[in-house]
């Protein structure tokens, strides 16, 4: 991990290399293992809801420019991809294992049939990056309008 | 398809990661150069650290995928199993860094939102403030040449009033409340004879002849505010008297009080005399029309009174008393045809001949008919004559008929003395282009009081029987006929020496012929 630009970072890694050695007793309470994953389901809506609160706000502030509606956009699509991470995520305890055959090697690894609902949203979930690449793209365009109208602006 | 392969989901994955690290980056720039280009932007330090920890955690999540795909390809299962709690406990918390950061952050914005519009306000109130301060400056540098401007306007009116005023032919004066003449134009100094360089200083009572005038005037003018056409007489410098029409309005100060008066004052002796011409031509023409018809009356029974007469006079000898008697009748019935005719002569003036007269001939013909009976009475003929004086248009038989007269009046004048000088003088006005016959006497002269009245119709100073009176009055109608002027001069100012000397000069003017024109008309 190459995240070693801000100091909060590494306060934050502090933590983390303590449950590298879970069996220290450090903690009084117990972390059994469900928790990591309810943690990081209540962090997907955390952050949705953070980005509909950001959504909502942009709006509200009628900021004009392109750059803002681009800041929209990702918003809506990152929320969308929050949806879908936290439906892979679970629907990852609804599917039997025995359904993902990794026996013929990693890359030829699939989801036996017959395909149910369950099974077939597990898929698109799998293929989250449709929905979080283009909202980056949109991030990107929006950073890059914004810095170009006030350049244009100070240009004048 | 019986089983849905997990390979796209691993490639996308593995492609999407990539993607996700590049594009946050990417962001992540941008933002930085936002911040750098304006630090004070709150909404920029926002997007900025939203950027950042975006990055981090699209970086920790990325990596994370791609060291599973890569471990799990390569068969390291195991090393995954340890990596993939830390990886995921990782993506957990930078997630929720990200969440807190844009609520965080966001909630900031308000606050500099609000800064943001009191400084927005402040600008807009220093904007106004400086553009006030600019019209300032222009209103400044403008009101110069306003001034300017205005200035030359005004110095153009005052021109043109100055121009009125002094090109005005009438007097037109400024005074102040104690009569004091402040202004007067070169056309008033000129009016009343006063020299236009270096005028005198002069007050109203100097150049109202009459003071009981100024003291109307001045009456009218306070109580009314201004007069209109007062007719009054101005003294001229040399002391005589001008009449003039004057119209007046007062001025006053800023308190309400009389401060003096403005006034146009109008010549009125060109009118005056003007005036009288037309009442004398009217006059003369009313005349003529009674005489015309009494003339008419009279002369048929003068006729058979002249024709009994001669005929009784063959029958008595002339030696005869009654022969005598007769004689004395038919001369005075002579006479009486010769008034009768003269009144016809005066009536009908429209009825005359229009040649070419030389004035000089006329003269010489009434002094050889003439000479004869002033000689007895001991008066000298004396004769000026201008040669090749310009002709005259006219009816000479009528022209010889005024200068009779005009003899025949000096000869009048002159009887009682016993002796005298009558004068003929010619000459030609270039001036006017008048040719100026003068008829001079050394006679009694005539007062100033009967001298409006001699061209009278009856108008004599002479016995009943010597004179009718029509002797002027006939010339005055036949001269104007002949579109000329007579004047008359008692007593008699030298030309020469500006001596005054008694006698009478009466002086006949008609219009010349030119040359040019005379030869044309040939
Ligand atoms: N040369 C003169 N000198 C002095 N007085 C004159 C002279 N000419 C005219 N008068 C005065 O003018 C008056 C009018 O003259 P006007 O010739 O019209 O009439 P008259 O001589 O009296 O009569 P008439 O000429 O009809 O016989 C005269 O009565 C006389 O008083
Ligand atoms: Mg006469």
């Amino acid at each position: 991990m190459n995240i070693t630009r801000k100091f909060n970072i590494f306060a934050l890694l502090l933590p983390l290399a303590l449950l590298l050695a879970p069996n220290q007793a450090w903690a009084l309470q117990v972390h059994a293992p469900p928790e990591g994953i309810y943690i990081h389901q209540l962090a997907h809506l955390f952050f949705a809801a953070a980005l509909s609160y950001l959504f909502w706000d942009v709006r509200r502030s009628a900021f004009p420019g392109k750059g803002w509606r681009y800041l929209q956009i990702f918003c809506v699509l990152m929320i969308l991809w929050n949806i879908l991470a936290f439906s892979g995520h679970w629907l990852g305890f609804h599917i039997d294992n025995a359904d993902i055959i990794r026996s013929d090697g990693y890359f030829s690894s699939h989801i036996i049939g017959p395909i149910s609902a369950i099974k077939f949203i597990y898929f698109c979930a799998t293929l989250d990056h449709l929905l979080s690449v283009p909202a980056l793209l949109f991030l990107f365009l929006c950073m890059r309008s914004l810095y170009r109208s006030i350049d244009k602006e100070e240009k004048k | 398809m019986t089983y849905l392969p997990l390979s796209p989901a691993i490639i996308t994955d593995m492609i999407g990661s990539l993607c996700i690290i590049v594009l946050s980056f990417l962001a992540l720039r941008y933002a930085w150069l936002l911040i750098r280009k304006q630090p004070e932007n709150f909404l920029w330090g926002f997007l900025f650290y939203f950027c950042l920890t975006l990055a981090t955690f699209a970086i920790s999540r990325a990596t994370g995928h791609l060291l599973k795909h890569i471990l799990l390809f390569s068969g390291n299962q195991e090393a995954w199993r340890i990596i993939n709690p830390i990886s995921g406990g990782a993506n957990t918390l930078f997630m929720i860094s990200l969440a807190s950061v844009t609520i965080y952050y966001h909630k900031g914005i308000e606050g500099y939102q609000a800064i943001n519009r009191k400084a927005k306000s402040l600008k807009e109130a220093y904007d106004q403030l400086e553009i006030a301060a600019d019209q300032l400056q222009g209103m400044n540098l403008h009101l110069e040449e306003m001034v300017e401007e205005r200035t030359l306007e005004l110095s153009a009116s005052e021109k043109k009033f100055r121009n009125l005023f002094n090109n005005s032919k009438d007097m037109v004066f400024f005074s102040d409340a104690t009569n004091h003449l402040l202004t007067m134009n070169n056309a008033g100094f000129e009016m009343l004879g006063y020299p236009v360089e270096g005028p005198p200083d002069l007050n109203l009572v100097d150049i109202f002849k009459n003071e009981d005038e100024l003291e109307s005037y001045h009456n009218v003018l306070r109580s009314q505010g201004f007069i209109e056409d007062l007719e009054v007489e101005f003294a001229k410098m040399d002391g005589t008297g001008i009449s003039v029409l004057l119209s007046a309005t007062a001025t006053y100060d800023e308190n309400n009080k009389f401060s003096g008066c403005d006034a146009i004052v109008k010549d009125l002796t060109r009118i005056k005399t003007m005036m009288a011409q037309l009442a004398a031509s009217e006059k003369m023409a009313s005349v003529g029309q009674m005489a015309a018809g009494v003339a008419h009356e009279i002369n048929t029974p003068l006729g058979v009174i002249l024709g009994y007469a001669q005929l009784m006079m063959d029958d008595f000898s002339p030696e005869s008393e009654p022969g005598q008697n007769l004689a004395i009748i038919e001369r005075q019935t002579k006479a009486c045809r010769k008034i009768v005719a003269d009144l016809l002569k005066f009536s009908r003036q429209s009825e005359s001949a229009r040649e070419d007269v030389s004035i000089n001939e006329i003269l010489m013909d009434v002094i050889a008919v003439t000479q004869h009976s002033l000689n007895m009475d001991h008066i000298n003929v004396h004769q000026d004559f201008t040669q090749d004086l310009p002709p005259v248009v006219g009816d000479t038989e009528r022209l010889r008929q005024v200068f009779v007269n005009l003899v025949n009046n000096a000869h009048h004048a002159m009887e009682q003395q016993g002796s005298g000088d009558l004068t003929m003088i010619s000459r030609y006005d270039s001036t006017t282009n008048e040719v100026v016959a003068t008829v001079q006497d050394t006679g009694h002269g005539i007062p100033e009081k009967i001298r409006a009245r001699i061209f009278d119709p009856f108008f004599t100073t002479k016995s009943v029987g010597k004179g009718t009176g029509l002797g002027l009055s006939v010339s005055y109608g036949i001269i104007q006929d002949h579109g000329g002027r007579i004047e008359v001069e008692s007593p008699v100012t030298n030309k020469q020496s500006g001596e005054k000397a008694q006698g009478t000069a009466f002086h006949i003017k008609l219009p010349a012929v030119l040359a040019e024109a005379a030869s044309v008309r040939e």
